[in-house]
C-alpha cells in the first residue's frame, strides 16, 4: 500500500493521526472527519496529487503524494526555474477597462498594466518584477476568467 | 383601490431580474396567484429563475448591458408575454427612472415608486440637499459636487469619503486620508463613476468612524399610508458593501428608534411615495444618526425584517402597486424575536474578497427550525462574471439575539459549497468572535479584524492534510495519474470508511 504525505502552500503538513474519514458522497467529496466523539464536515474535490479540502468554509489546496512523485516533481521544478519570458495573468474574472502597457515598455515592479473591472470595482493588475512587454494579448472591452494570460514581460 | 382583495393583483407578471431575487419575486407571485414571467440572457438559458417561472423571454447576449439593463430588451418581453406589471428586483434598472416612466408609458405597472421619485433620491447630492431642508441630519460634507479646484473639499476635513452623485450600494467611492491623496482618489473615483453611471459627478463626506449602518425599512402605499417597518444593522461590511445584516439593531435603543423612523418619514416626505425603499444612515458612538440615501426599491436584506416583522414585504410591493391598501396594523409593527442575514458570495475572504467564477460542485444549503435559505443557484451552476458574485442568502430567525448567532453558526456549520472559494469560511469565523456575539462592532471591523484574511491554523492544516491523504489512499492505485472523479465513485463507496494514514 502506498505511503502518502502532504504539502500545503509548499510546506510538508503532518496529517492528524487520530481521525477517521467518511466519506459520504462520492459524487461531491462531501465527507465527516470523526475524531473522537466529533464529526467535522469537509469537501474533498481533485484527482492525481492535487485536492482541494473544505473545512469550515476555508478551501485548502493540499498536495498528496508518495515520496517518489515528490522527488520527481522537485527534480522538475528545478529544471524549469531558470529566468526567462513569463506571463501576467489575470487574478480576478472580469471585464478588461484598461490597457497601459504597450509591447516594448520597460516596466518597474508595481507598474500598473491592465485594469480589470469586475463587480464595477476596478482593479489594477500589477507587473510582479521589472521587465519589458513582449506581447499583449488582450484589449479594453474583452471579459476574462482568472488565470487568463494578459501579457508577457521578460 | 381595489375592491375584492382576494383576488390576484395582476394575472401576469415580469420580473426583470435574475439569480435569487428574480426567484424570490417568483416565489411571491405563485403565492398570490400571478403567473410569473422570467427573462434571461443567453448565459441564463437554463438557470433556476428561469425553470421556476411559467415562461421565460430571451433579452439578449450575457453581457448586462445588452439583456438585463436594456429597456427596450425588458419592454419586449414584457409586450410578447402578455404582462401587466414588472417587478426590477434590485440592482440592473430598479432605481432607473427612464425604465420606470417607459414601463407606465407602455400602460403597464412598474412595482416601485414612481419614475420621478427615482429620479429625485438617485441624484444623492439632491436627495442630501432634500433631507438637509427637512430637518434630517446628514452626513457632515459637501452638498454641492466637487470641482476641479475642489476649495470646497479642505472644509470637510480628512479623512474623508468621495462618493458618486449616481451611485449607491458602495460602488464609486474613495476613501482619502490626507490633502495630497485627493487629487489621484478624485480621478479614480470620478472614473469609476463614470464607467458604472455614466455620470462623474462626485461629492465628498466626512468619514464617519467608528460608525454602524443602520437602515429603516418603509413600504407605502398608493393612498398615502406609509408603514415603517423596523431597522436593520448592516455594519459588517467588505468594500462599503454588506455582508451580514441584522434586525433589530444591537446599538439602537427605544429613543435613537424613534428618532431614525422620524428621519426616516421625513425623507419620505420629501417625495411623492410608494412601494417600498430604504432609508440608511450612519449612527455615531453616541447614536447620533446622519441620513446617507434612499434606496428605492427592494433591498437585498428584506428578508430578516419579513421574518422578524412577519410580513412578506414583496407580495405587498405587488399588492400596493395594484392599488391595495395597507391596513391599520401593519403601521408600525413591533419585531418579534431577532433575525439575522448572511450574504454567500462567491468571493474569496482569504484573497481581499475577490470575486471567484468557477463551477459549483457540492451544494448543501442548511435546514430545520428558524432557518431561510434564498438561493439563485444550485448544485452544478457555472458561475460567470459578467453577474453579481451573490449565491444565496441564509436567514436566521430565533427568539433572541443570543439564540439566533447560535442558530446561525449551527446553519452555517450545515452549509457544504464545493467547487468555489465562498466567504463562508469568513462568516463561519465571524460568528464566533466576541465583538460579533456581544453586538459591539462597527463598520470598520472586517478592515480591523480581518485585514487580509486568517492565516490557516496549524491545526486546520493538518485535518486536511488529513482528509486529502485519506482520500487519495481510497482510490484505485494510479501513481499521480489524473482520472475523473465521477468515474471512481463505485470504488469509492465500496472503500466505506478507512483510517487517515501518515506519509
Amino acid at each position: 500500500m502506498t505511503q502518502f504525505e502532504a504539502q500545503i502552500e509548499g510546506q510538508p503538513v503532518e496529517a492528524v493521526s487520530d481521525v477517521r474519514f467518511e466519506l459520504d458522497d462520492p459524487a461531491t467529496g462531501i465527507g465527516r472527519l470523526v475524531r473522537g466523539a466529533s464529526a467535522i464536515p469537509v469537501i474533498v474535490e481533485g484527482t492525481g496529487s492535487d485536492r482541494v479540502v473544505t473545512i469550515r468554509g476555508r478551501r485548502i489546496a493540499v498536495t498528496v503524494r508518495s515520496w517518489r512523485e515528490r522527488i520527481l516533481a522537485e527534480a522538475e521544478r528545478a529544471a524549469a526555474s531558470h529566468s526567462g519570458p513569463f506571463a501576467v495573468t489575470a487574478t480576478l474574472p472580469g471585464l478588461i477597462v484598461g490597457v497601459a502597457a504597450t509591447v516594448g515598455d520597460e516596466v518597474d515592479e508595481g507598474e500598473s498594466l491592465v485594469t480589470i473591472e469586475a463587480m464595477k470595482m476596478q482593479n489594477e493588475v500589477r507587473a510582479p518584477r521589472a521587465g519589458r512587454v513582449i506581447e499583449v494579448s488582450v484589449e479594453p472591452g474583452q471579459t476574462v476568467a482568472t488565470g487568463a494570460a494578459l501579457l508577457r514581460l521578460e | 383601490m381595489r375592491t375584492d382583495t382576494r383576488r390576484p393583483p395582476f394575472e401576469r407578471l415580469l420580473i426583470a431580474n435574475r439569480g435569487e431575487i428574480a426567484v424570490r419575486v417568483i416565489r411571491a407571485c405563485r403565492e398570490l396567484g400571478i403567473s410569473p414571467v422570467a427573462v434571461h440572457s443567453d448565459a441564463d438559458v437554463g438557470a433556476l429563475h428561469v425553470r421556476l417561472a411559467d415562461a421565460s423571454q430571451r433579452i439578449g447576449p450575457p453581457s448586462p448591458a445588452e439583456s438585463y439593463l436594456s429597456i427596450e430588451a425588458i419592454l419586449d418581453a414584457a409586450r410578447r408575454s402578455g404582462a401587466e406589471a414588472i417587478h426590477p428586483g434590485y440592482g440592473f434598472l430598479s432605481e432607473n427612472a427612464d425604465f420606470a416612466r417607459a414601463v407606465t408609458d407602455a400602460g403597464l405597472t412598474f412595482v416601485g415608486p414612481p419614475a420621478e421619485t427615482l429620479a429625485a433620491l438617485g441624484n444623492k447630492l439632491a436627495a442630501r440637499r432634500g433631507a438637509e431642508s427637512a430637518g434630517v441630519p446628514i452626513v457632515p460634507g459637501t452638498t454641492v459636487a466637487v470641482d476641479d479646484d475642489h476649495a470646497e473639499v479642505s472644509a470637510v476635513g480628512y479623512p474623508l469619503m468621495l462618493k458618486a452623485a449616481a451611485g449607491g450600494g458602495g460602488r464609486g467611492m474613495r476613501r482619502v486620508d490626507t490633502p495630497d491623496s485627493l487629487e489621484e482618489a478624485l480621478v479614480a473615483a470620478r472614473r469609476e463613476a463614470v464607467s458604472a453611471f455614466g455620470d462623474g459627478t462626485v461629492y465628498a463626506e466626512r468619514l464617519l468612524a467608528p460608525a454602524r449602518h443602520v437602515e429603516v425599512q418603509l413600504l407605502g402605499d398608493r393612498h398615502g399610508r406609509l408603514a415603517v417597518l423596523g431597522e436593520r444593522d448592516c455594519s459588517i461590511q467588505r468594500r462599503h458593501q454588506k455582508l451580514v445584516e441584522e434586525t433589530p439593531s444591537p446599538a439602537v435603543d427605544a429613543s435613537t428608534r424613534a428618532a431614525l423612523f422620524d428621519s426616516a418619514r421625513r425623507v419620505a416626505g420629501t417625495v411623492d411615495f410608494h412601494n417600498a425603499a430604504t432609508v440608511e444612515f450612519l449612527l455615531d458612538a453616541e447614536r447620533q444618526h446622519y441620513f446617507l440615501e434612499m434606496n428605492t426599491r427592494l433591498q437585498v436584506e428584506h428578508g430578516v425584517t419579513e421574518m422578524a416583522i412577519g410580513i412578506d414585504i414583496v407580495a405587498w410591493q405587488i399588492r400596493v402597486a395594484a392599488g391595495d391598501e395597507l391596513p391599520d396594523d401593519m403601521l408600525e409593527p413591533a419585531p418579534r424575536g431577532h433575525a439575522i442575514e448572511v450574504r454567500l458570495y462567491a468571493e474569496d475572504p482569504y484573497a481581499d474578497f475577490q470575486p471567484s467564477a468557477g463551477h459549483l460542485t457540492a451544494w448543501r444549503l442548511p435546514d430545520g427550525p428558524g432557518v431561510r435559505v434564498d438561493a439563485g443557484v444550485e448544485a452544478d451552476t457555472v458561475l460567470r462574471s459578467e453577474y453579481d458574485p451573490l449565491l444565496a442568502k441564509l436567514m436566521v430567525h430565533a427568539e433572541d439575539r443570543a439564540a439566533a448567532v447560535d442558530r446561525l453558526r449551527r446553519a452555517l456549520d450545515e452549509t457544504l459549497i464545493g467547487g468555489v472559494q465562498t466567504d463562508a469560511g469568513f462568516l463561519r469565523w465571524l460568528v464566533d468572535r466576541p465583538q460579533f456575539i456581544s453586538g459591539a462592532y462597527d463598520t470598520g471591523f472586517i478592515g480591523e479584524h480581518w485585514p487580509t484574511g486568517q492565516r490557516l491554523g496549524s491545526e486546520e492544516a493538518s485535518l486536511a492534510a488529513a482528509a486529502a491523504i485519506a482520500m487519495r489512499s481510497m482510490e484505485p492505485t494510479s501513481r499521480g495519474a489524473s482520472r475523473p472523479t465521477a468515474a471512481e465513485g463505485s470504488a469509492w463507496g465500496r472503500s466505506g470508511r478507512i483510517e487517515a494514514r501518515r506519509g
